[in-house]
């Protein structure tokens, strides 16, 4: 039986709670209707070796005892592993915590069930290791149980003995922080700290560096309870807390300790619970419920045409489209591999579930608009066909995921920045930049064509797409990631620019039509358009006073990128109105005479001279409105304006609301159909919501 | 007096409980089966109970050692490993437990280096127990602790040779008739109870998978004499099966780990003569370099420690040599890009610097190797 049909046996709903262990999900086992946690663990994340992740649900699969959270099943889901749990409504003792400190009554009855669970425990042969009010569980009706196995070790041998240092230092017996070998008795101090977290909100230390109390713990005698607390409760707690684990009682002993014997029943506990309750009602913040969304499988962006060649002869004819070669000659790889295609082309069809936050998707959805965008040039790249012919009958396949695969969330995170930089300019190039191209642009120079063999831009919509790409989505990615720090975010970002790369380098046309529907669809949000294309303005009226005093001063902001795009492309010294906010639209001839010194140096740059030379020797800029652009930097304004108001007219025809051209039908019927698929997909999400 | 009274019973319990087992054991498929589990849950946790001594008792090492010796008697290893799997859950953790203390079990005179009792008398005489064992993992409910004790079993070296060299009970040389009648230089015919480890790894529930790998892996890892000898003689079976199932499975977990296993062993010095008989064919080569491609980052992370010993080996087979130049470009820049985000893995990045030096310094054509 494979594993992905059993995750099918499970509805899994609301986010409960996430460490960096993965996270943990509301469910519903659909043969029984009984409610159950489910904890997704990402397996390609963790370096760690799955072995230990083994170790705990063996540890888990062992017990059964009432005090302990019941394990029910785990399986493996493509990459991501899950644990089925039994489902504790109550909480966890430190969310308990967070309405007020317990008071004794509440904390002799938990103790009285936490050592009747050490008890079970330590009669199998297994040590917590990690005991502390985040890890004590509550049923809805006050049944206090242990949870998270993650450390927990299980000894083949009554009186071994283990050495690791596991564990988290404030509840740490020092027997423990010294290595010198420690038993169940580990368990015990930790239980007495956590019974001090109960009564002061806090363990010991608690302000104290994690590192620093590692060495505090076994240097300076134990810690005490004070304060406002019955003799009984300090007693038990100076009990817990005796340092030498051999004069430390057991649990079985600890459960006759007087605090312990005249608890009452659990069901006092509830009250702690609706406390909870109450507390988080008065909360001003509106918690929402973080929804699971399931993941499509998906093949990531890769370059077929570099595939591993094996035998010569193949190599000759080696198909473009071979989807995935892993096991070049067997036929059903092939096959698989067309299952794989299968699965994400098909709509919604959930493959590899995983774990994406809802409540991101809903927030950007100019975000879901880039993904997707980022997902088609994924398909187009992997099909390998032009997309001329892909276009009319597959348009549609990227938004299908809504942008739900693994990576996406950390891309999400970022999206706030990045729409800011680089959609944002997006968007100048496709609707609001209309307005100043044709000052600002006048007199700019255009990359000619020749420079980018794969793709003769053939229209113009190929050659703006090409140089949407030069100047603003290459530009602001290379930005974005230079600004980002970690790793996977990088990588994402990475991606995000390969797949971008190559759908310039195959359909720059398709490029241009991709931004200028995700602009399209970003005016249509009131919120995001206000948000985006606002700043948009205020430049605009920046650019354009500075248009009529100095415009070289135009852009300094963004001294340093641009200076930097300027060394790097190259070409850039000229301006396009796509990226005009961007690079501050700088280093026309006319405004380089009083541009900063950067600017002048720019202009000086070895690449803008070997480019000036290319240029006038490269062919008429096909397509490019006429190859007015092959012009010296010193053109002539009018025509150069001729050919900016041609694409602005062009550009405005295409907006949403107008008529579509002639032609260009399916890129109109492209933006509506991604604006509905996405509203569709919103909807039917959160349908569970209003239902 | 009562302290007298238990120490009695204690000692008629040692005797007869063996044999109380044994034919409530036998019992187990007949029509009052269902009592006869109760009634065996009980002996089994009181010999337990005696094994393990409780807080209050400890038991005496004779009591001990009449206790080993009937189970031993009673073949009660054997009919307990075979029907692990229909035992209750808490039965289930006494047998477990009962199996680990008479394993480790040494009679008090004995040499602490000498083997344990019932472990020579298995690996002499009885090696069907350890095959019994292993054969837990046909099942859900005795994985675990079918798992557990093997592991522990397997660090002796004999009981790891009794798994290897099983080959059927009718085959010469099998470790059927115990670890004298091994034959360690006949190839094996692929029907010994290793080779179901690779379909309780790749096609067992996650669980089963999980612990199977483990013990497969103790298997191959922990005696540096016994398993190069059997992979040197039962290399094409081994590898051919190991790339085909676990390598290419489908299963995450399973791909992985055992990629990161075939390099344990491959980088293991003990298994120099197996590594450079690995890394001579292109076929190998090709699997490897296609998991350099798999789109899962860990794969790929696993597959380039393997990728590096194919490119690192200085004296590199022709067809390795054809299929690395034939590729050359595309390997330099692929490995150029290569998990770029492991920018604070040091030793990955010198590997990787390493690599692409040198494949760019290969011969463009061939050159035999010379050894």
């Amino acid at each position: 039986m494979t594993d992905e049909v059993v995750a099918s046996h499970y509805q899994v709903l609301e986010e409960l709670g996430r460490g960096s262990f993965g996270v943990v999900y509301k469910a519903i086992e659909k043969a029984t209707g009984e409610t159950v946690a489910v904890k997704h663990i990402d397996l390609e994340s963790s370096e760690d070796d799955i072995q230990e992740i083994q170790q705990e649900i063996s540890v888990l699969s062992t017990c059964a005892s009432s005090y302990v959270t019941q394990y029910r099943a785990s399986f493996l889901c493509g990459h991501k592993l899950w644990i089925v749990m039994e489902y504790l409504g109550g909480g966890s003792c430190l969310d308990l915590l967070k309405p007020g400190n317990f008071n004794e009554v509440h904390i002799a009855v938990i103790c009285r069930e936490l050592l009747s669970g050490l008890d079970y425990l330590h009669s199998e042969g297994k040590i917590h290791r990690d005991i502390k009010a985040a890890n004590v569980l509550l049923s809805e009706n006050g049944k206090v149980k242990l949870a998270d196995f993650g450390v927990a070790a299980q000894l083949t041998h009554m009186k071994s003995q283990r050495n690791t240092f596991v564990g988290t230092p404030f509840w740490m017996a020092p027997e423990v922080i010294q290595q010198a070998g420690y038993d169940f008795k580990a368990d015990i101090w930790s239980l007495g700290i956590t019974a001090i977290e109960f009564a002061l909100g806090e363990p010991p230390h608690a302000n104290t560096h994690p590192m620093k109390v590692l060495f505090h713990i076994p240097k300076n005698p134990p810690p005490k309870l004070e304060g406002k607390f019955s003799k009984e409760f300090k007693d038990f707690v100076s009990q817990c807390l005796v340092k030498d684990p051999d004069h430390r009682p057991t649990a079985k002993e600890l459960l006759k300790h007087r605090f312990i014997s005249r608890a009452g029943k659990v069901e006092a506990l509830q009250e702690l619970i609706s406390r909870k309750q109450m507390w988080d009602a008065k909360q001003d913040r509106v918690k929402l419920p973080v929804f699971y969304q399931e993941t499509l499988h998906h093949i990531s962006p890769k370059d077929d045409s570099d595939e591993w060649v094996f035998d010569t002869v193949r190599s000759v004819a080696l198909p473009k489209r071979t989807v995935r070669s892993r096991k070049p000659s067997s036929a059903s790889t092939i096959q698989d591999a067309m299952r794989h295609l299968d699965v994400k082309d098909g709509p919604l069809q959930p493959t590899t579930p995983s774990t994406v936050r809802k409540a991101t998707v809903r927030r950007h959805p100019s975000a879901t608009a880039h993904r997707g965008s980022a997902r088609r040039v994924s398909n187009v790249s992997n099909g390998g066909s032009p997309r001329a012919s892909v276009a009319p009958k597959r348009p549609l396949q990227p938004d299908l995921s809504f942008g739900n695969s693994g990576s996406t969330m950390r891309l999400f995170r970022r999206v706030p920045s990045d729409s800011s930089t680089s959609s944002q300019h997006d968007s100048g190039g496709g609707g609001g930049g209309g307005h100043h191209r044709s000052s600002s642009k006048a007199n700019e120079n255009r990359p000619p064509p020749a420079l980018h063999p794969p793709a003769e831009p053939s229209n113009k919509e190929a050659a703006l797409g090409r140089r949407l790409y030069n100047k603003a989505i290459e530009p602001s990615l290379a930005e974005l990631h230079a600004q980002t720090a970690t790793s996977s975010k990088r990588e994402a970002l990475a991606n995000l620019s390969d797949a971008f790369a190559h759908l310039d380098s195959v359909d720059p046309e398709g490029a241009y039509h991709l931004l200028q529907n995700l602009v399209a669809a970003v005016g249509r949000d009131s919120r995001l358009s206000s948000a985006l294309f606002q700043q948009q303005q205020q430049q605009q009226q920046q650019q354009q006073q500075h248009q009529s005093n100095k415009p070289s001063i135009d852009g300094t902001p963004h001294g340093t990128v641009l200076v930097k795009n300027n060394n790097r492309a190259g070409p850039s010294s000229s301006t396009s109105s796509v990226v005009s906010a961007a690079t501050g639209t700088p280093s026309s001839a006319s405004s380089a005479s009083s541009s900063p010194s950067k600017l002048i140096m720019s202009q000086e740059n070895p690449h803008l001279m070997s480019h000036r030379r290319k240029r006038s020797i490269a062919p008429d800029g096909a397509g490019i409105g006429g190859g007015g652009g092959a012009a010296a930097p010193a053109v002539p304004r009018s025509p150069e304006k001729e050919t900016r108001d041609r694409e602005k007219m062009a550009l405005e025809a295409k907006f949403p609301g107008h008529q579509a051209v002639p032609g260009m039908e399916h890129c109109k019927a492209l933006s509506d159909l991604l604006y509905a698929r996405w509203t569709d997909g919103l909807r039917a999400r959160w349908g569970g919501l209003s239902g | 007096m009562a302290f007298l009274f238990g120490r009695a019973r204690a000692r008629t319990n040692a005797v007869e409980l063996p044999k109380q087992a044994r034919d409530h054991i036998l019992k187990l498929e007949g029509p009052t089966g269902a009592a006869k589990a109760d009634e065996l849950a009980k002996t089994l946790a009181l010999i337990k109970q005696i094994l393990q001594g409780t807080p209050e008792t400890e038991s005496s090492p004779e009591q001990i050692y009449q206790l080993v010796k009937g189970i031993i008697d009673e073949d009660l290893l054997y009919l307990l490993a075979v029907r692990l799997h229909r035992l209750s859950f808490e039965t289930r953790k006494d047998a477990q437990v009962i199996f680990s203390y008479v394993f480790r079990f040494r009679p008090p005179a004995a040499s602490p280096k000498s083997e344990p009792l019932a472990l020579a008398y298995v690996i002499d005489k009885r090696p069907q127990v350890l095959i019994a064992l292993c054969r837990g993992y046909d099942h859900k409910e005795s994985a675990t602790p079918a798992g557990t004790v093997l592991r522990e079993l397997l660090k002796n070296e004999a009981a790891a040779a009794i798994i290897l060299y099983d080959d059927g009970n009718g085959e010469p040389g099998s470790s059927a008739q115990g670890v004298q009648g091994i034959d360690r230089e006949k190839p094996q015919t692929g029907t010994g109870v290793l080779w179901l480890f690779f379909d309780w790894i790749d096609k067992g529930s996650f669980e089963v998978a999980a612990d199977a790998f483990t013990t497969f892996r103790e298997l191959l890892t922990k005696h540096k004499d016994l398993v190069p000898k059997y992979l040197a003689v039962n290399f094409e079976l081994f590898f051919s099966k190991y790339n085909l199932t676990l390598v290419q499975s489908n299963s995450y977990v399973t791909k992985r780990q055992s990629i990161k296993l075939l390099g344990e062993i491959l980088l293991d010095r003990s298994n120099y003569n197996v590594m450079t008989a690995y890394v001579d064919r292109g076929e190998h080569l090709k699997i490897c370099m296609n998991l350099l491609r798999d789109d899962r980052k860990m794969v790929q992370y696993e597959g380039f420690h393997v990728f590096k010993v194919f490119v690192a080996n200085p004296h590199k087979s022709v067809p390795v040599q054809k299929i690395l130049l034939m590729n050359r470009d595309k390997l330099l820049h692929f490995l150029s890009h290569f998990l770029e985000d492991r920018t604070d893995d040091e030793q990955f990045i010198d590997e990787r610097e390493f690599l692409i030096k040198q494949i760019r310094n290969m011969s463009s054509t061939p050159v035999p190797p010379q050894r």
